[in-house]
């Protein structure tokens, strides 16, 4: 799926992702979205914090996968 | 001294010929000599600024020839990012504890040490050796970390001893092979004239500065791993950018918008600063944090004071963890 923030600030794009990750179960993978600057920094340190993994494909292009609850 | 007494004593040029500019010029010497004791130098190393982050350009500018490059650190100030565009360079990357690897630096490098970082403390254990040139910059050091023998320049900030902003004290070591970077015509290494009262009065702070930091220095270290254990234990979903300096603190807090947590602390009483790009002119989250991997959403940046007490912190702490949860149930 697709998730799309693209226009949103800091840090709407990744609580929006972790509420959608919330109802997905483990294995999932999400499309984001997001062309705010602190997106590439803070999904690497919130895969961290969190358990669970993101790749950056673009500038405004990430692919999520939910690994933890 | 309080400070009108000091814009009395201090107001003539201490250049002049007058008897008030001979006391003023005698006011300059003494807060000369004092720096120069607090911060190891030799009086006659010393100039004053009256921005001091000119420093960055004069110290590192004027260390760099057509042969040299210059190496930086992706944690070090934006000024020194500015200056590189200007030269071949190499910027290393800190490790995630804040540690910048000087290993490969080369004969005819000319390097940027941090001793300490002003957003996360983040202290340089190790410094280069055989380098063509080297800069210092402890701006948020002061008086706590020593020069490495090997010093070219190095630019020190009055605020970081609780000093009048404005003042920045850049010296350029005698053995130091150091051309001036900014059009001149004499010896004089900045355009100036820097405030004298200014610098008096920072002069006072700094002796004033280091008698309190011998008593304060143990309680502030306990302040900081307090505060550090304190959101570890009881703030869920939080991040602490790697320490060292103990009177700085950087936490980040997912999914908590930084502005409002800034603000709803200051609503309370608190001034705390942040890396997060909400709180930030330019809108780009801290390189440093973004450097260190740590997250940059909900941050805050502290930094304690001599004054701070037990009392204080505590009753922060409980507002602040409050506060966060607050501000994620909106």
């Amino acid at each position: 799926m697709i998730l799309d923030c693209l226009g949103k600030r800091c840090p709407l794009p990744i609580i929006e992702l972790a509420a959608e990750l919330k109802n997905l179960p483990i294995g999932s993978e999400v499309t984001l979205l997001s062309d705010d600057p602190a997106s590439a920094p803070d999904l690497i340190a919130w895969a961290r914090m969190t358990g669970n993994s993101v790749e950056q494909n673009d500038s405004s292009t990430y692919t999520i996968a939910k690994l933890a609850n | 001294m309080a400070l009108p007494h000091i814009f009395e004593a201090a107001w003539p040029d201490p250049t002049k010929l007058g008897a008030d500019s001979k006391s003023a010029a005698l006011l300059l010497n003494e807060a000369r000599e004092t720096f120069a004791g607090h911060l190891g130098v030799r009086g006659d190393e010393i100039n004053f600024l009256g921005e001091p982050n000119l420093g960055f350009h004069l110290g590192i500018s004027g260390l760099m020839s057509p042969e040299n490059r210059l190496v930086f650190s992706n944690i070090d100030r934006m000024e020194i990012f500015a200056i590189s565009q200007n030269h071949p360079s190499l910027k290393l990357e800190a490790s995630t504890s804040g540690i910048v690897d000087f290993a490969n630096t080369e004969k005819q490098d000319v390097v940027c040490l941090q001793l300490c970082n002003r957003e996360t403390g983040t202290i340089q254990t190790s410094s280069p050796k055989n380098v063509s040139g080297l800069f210092v910059d402890a701006t948020a050091s002061g008086t706590r970390i020593a020069l490495p023998e090997n010093w070219s320049t190095a630019l020190w900030d009055s605020t970081s001893w609780a000093g009048p902003t404005g003042v920045g004290i850049f010296a350029v070591s005698k053995s130091a092979d150091w051309k001036n970077p900014l059009p001149h015509l004499d010896g004089r290494i900045n355009p100036g004239p820097t405030s004298l009262p200014l610098i008096v009065a920072s002069a006072l702070a700094i002796d004033s500065w280091v008698a309190d930091e011998k008593n304060l220095a143990a309680k502030i270290s306990k302040i900081n791993s307090e505060i550090r254990n304190y959101i570890k234990a009881n703030i869920p979903d939080s991040d602490l950018a790697p320490g060292g300096a103990d009177h700085l603190l950087s936490a980040s807090f997912l999914y908590v918008n930084a502005e409002q947590l800034v603000t709803a602390l200051a609503d309370k009483g608190y001034a705390v600063d942040s890396g997060s790009a909400c709180n930030a002119a330019n809108m780009q989250p801290s390189h440093v944090l973004a450097a260190l991997g740590v997250l940059t959403q909900g941050n805050i940046r502290l930094t304690i004071h001599h004054a701070t007490s037990f009392e204080e912190i505590n009753e922060f702490l409980q507002i602040l963890s409050q506060t966060v949860s607050e501000l994620r149930d909106i």
